[in-house]
């Protein structure tokens, strides 16, 4: 009886460690996706290649590159990083493609980056937030084409610093995300602006159910302002619970993508306003001819708006398409070199991916959660546009963490 | 640390308690009679929670949406199991344990791949019905939500009827003496695979319950699943196996150990319910109450 009592009790503890986590012709430039599929970040993961898929049929109608046709192919690393880097594996060995891309899972982008590495492939890490990916760990080989946990935090710093609030309070999902979010945040801020203090941290588990215990506790420390550090599903489940407690009327907060698409569209019309949120890309601002057709694009390709991911994977292949053409030749190292400094426009207006650390220089969009007729969803108003170069870490900074 | 803010913590703790009570007892039930360790149950939770999604939104997403899914979605979760349990459980009770726990974990990843073909992969959101939006002041003013004072209602009425079910109903006696000695029960002349049959019926539909009252206040999602289970079964387990008031008592414990734990150390909130889980565990190993393993 107590060995079955002790064997389940085994078996759970597998079962949770188990889960914890969830060849072509000549002629073709082929990209190898190495993406999460399946689970939630799927929300995620799906928009950038699917923002990838329009650029490539773009790319494809307009003549290909240098005479070769764009491809890409996709694997499902299920959020596993040792699952996703013998994917890599397979896709250069035998699948024999060009470029590796993708990623959610800062684990999976870090072992496939240094994977790459090894391999003098270049990788284009899609929307992995960790810092490590160009900073500590970045060498020549990787790209990193959406903002990581330093740049949103630094840029929440820089408009947070403008407000009049002193007393603070930090909550957030217990893993590497929510701690690097909240540090980050919380750092800049300190440097920024003096005065402000930390009143005390709630930090719960990923994929808590019930906040509602967690925000009576931080309304009865009555702080002046929330620096919530949620990721995934926690960003919904936090703002009903704010919703639901009143919170959002008490004490204002913040949560780095608060007034992005994928976490005000699952809410609908029901999602709190007056939520402070970091973006880096809306369907609907800027207002640009450009905006406009790349929504209007994959609307119809796709039938749902994109959300910044989506602008990720458009991006990427783009960057793909104009680092060949301006090599003039398949080549790795003229590849790079072409692609350092390059500047393509976007939806968003100019891009470009820095030549010192590799990172793609995206504006962030500060604003705050509101309803619009025109949509039975929330969107970002009060949009404040924070420029790359007021909040990007500088290059020695990034560099000097290579070290 | 005043006693409006510890009040206040039990309130909330309560409320979360009530959830994890419906899935555990279902849980605690089929392996009380079945000796089925369901790992696939917390799939029929997140199952109920989508189901809601769509039946709220088949009928107008408002008051009326909410109580057609409080109805309909366990309903449709307990015919899942139904056909489950037909198909293949009854032909597997004499098996291993292992055995059972490697078929219901197989379950519990095909239950995840379908969620996904049928509702893709974004995330979902359940409204809070319009009667129970918004929140009352408890004492001290502090904010309690209208929702969870309903889930406050809903977990004792739940247990009385489980009390009923079990204790005064021919299936309950029935499914009591089967959960002692199977055979003599068979021997005596009754059809005991029906009854079990009925039984892991009554356990997912609370499980599919448990997904419907939660849905509301979380982002419904792939992978809820995972994290419930292993506090049900931690529930279940500190509660005693198979026992249906343990898995009230563990729920308790665990609900309010993790509300108070708040109060106490906010940062760390997170280890109090597993640490209670460690000492009850290092007291009574087989569970606070007895089990009926």
């Amino acid at each position: 009886m107590r060995r079955s009592v002790l064997f389940v009790v085994f078996m759970v503890f597998v079962m949770g460690l188990v889960w914890s986590q969830s060849g072509y012709s000549a002629n073709t430039i082929k990209v190898g996706i190495v993406d999460t599929y399946s689970g939630p970040a799927t929300t995620y993961t799906q928009d950038a290649l699917d923002g990838f898929k329009l650029a490539t049929e773009q790319i494809n109608a307009k003549g290909g590159i240098l005479g070769k046709k764009l491809e890409y192919t996709t694997r499902d690393e299920k959020f596993k990083p040792d699952i996703g880097l013998a994917m890599a594996k397979e896709l250069v060995l035998k699948e024999k493609v060009d470029i590796l891309a993708g990623t959610i899972n800062s684990g999976t982008a870090l072992a496939v980056s240094d994977f790459a590495k090894k391999e003098k492939m270049p990788f284009f890490v899609f929307y992995s937030k960790s810092e490590k990916i160009i900073g500590e760990k970045g060498h020549k080989y990787v790209f990193n084409m959406n903002e990581n946990t330093e740049m949103a935090g630094r840029a929440a710093a820089v408009a947070l610093s403008k407000k009049p609030y002193v007393k603070y309070w930090i909550a957030g999902d217990d893993y590497e995300y929510g701690h690097a979010i909240a540090d980050a945040t919380w750092n800049n801020l300190k440097k920024m602006k003096a005065g402000v203090q930390l009143l005390g941290q709630s930090w719960w588990k990923v994929g808590e159910a019930d906040f509602t215990p967690y925000i009576t506790q931080i309304l009865a420390a009555k702080p002046d302002f929330i620096i919530v550090a949620t990721g995934g599903s926690g960003m919904v489940n936090f703002q009903k619970a704010a919703k639901a407690t009143g919170l959002v009327q008490k004490i204002p907060f913040y949560q780095h993508t608060a007034n992005e698409l994928g976490t005000l569209l699952p809410q609908g019309k029901d999602a709190p306003e007056g939520v402070w949120g970091t973006s880096n890309y809306f369907f609907y601002y800027p207002e640009t001819p450009a905006n406009k057709a790349f929504v209007d694009d994959f609307r119809k390709a796709f039938n749902r708006y994109p959300k910044a991911s989506a602008l990720v994977g458009f991006m990427t292949a783009q960057f793909i398409a104009e680092g060949y053409k301006k090599a003039g030749k398949i080549d790795n190292e003229a590849f790079i070199k072409a692609i350092e400094g390059m500047s393509l426009d976007s939806p968003v207006g100019p891009l470009a991916i820095r030549a010192c650390d590799h990172q793609l220089e995206l504006p962030t969009y500060w604003g705050v959660t509101k309803k619009d007729p025109k949509y039975d969803f929330l969107i970002s108003g009060d949009i404040q546009v924070i420029a790359p170069k007021d909040y990007m870490p500088t290059c020695q900074d990034v560099l000097k963490l290579r070290k | 640390m005043d006693v409006t803010g510890v009040l206040n913590q039990v309130f909330v703790g309560l409320s979360r308690t009530v959830i994890l009570f419906i899935v555990s007892s279902g849980l605690s039930l089929i392996l009380g009679v079945l000796r089925i360790p369901n790992v696939a149950h917390g799939s029929l939770y997140m199952i109920g929670a989508f189901m809601a999604f769509t039946l709220s939104k088949l009928f107008g997403g408002g008051d009326m949406g909410f109580w057609m899914a409080l109805i309909g979605a366990p309903l449709a979760v307990a015919l899942i199991s139904l056909v489950a349990e037909r198909g293949i459980f009854q032909y597997l009770y004499e098996r291993e344990h292992l055995m059972l726990i490697l078929l219901t974990f197989a379950f519990s990843l095909v239950f995840g791949d379908l969620v996904k073909i049928v509702w893709g992969g974004e995330y979902k959101s359940v409204p809070v019905p319009y009667m129970f939006q918004g929140f009352i002041p408890l004492i001290g003013g502090l904010p309690f939500p209208l929702y969870n004072l309903f889930l406050l209602v809903c977990g004792p009425i739940i247990a009385i009827l489980l009390w009923l079910l079990v204790n005064k109903t021919k299936i309950g006696k029935i499914a009591r003496a089967a959960a002692v000695d199977m055979e003599m029960v068979g021997a005596v002349g009754i059809n005991v695979s029906w009854v079990f049959a009925s039984v892991f019926v009554i356990g997912c539909l609370l499980a599919g319950l448990g997904g419907v009252l939660v849905a509301p206040t979380v982002s419904v999602t792939l992978g809820m699943d995972h994290t419930l289970i292993i506090e049900a079964f931690l529930i279940v387990i500190m509660g005693g196996l198979g026992n249906i008031w343990g898995a009230l008592l563990g729920a308790l414990i665990f609900g309010l150990s993790q509300s108070l734990g708040i109060l106490i150390w906010p940062q760390f909130g997170i280890i109090f319910p597993y640490l209670a889980v460690v000492i009850v565990l290092i007291f009574r190993p087989t569970g606070l109450l007895k089990a009926t393993w």
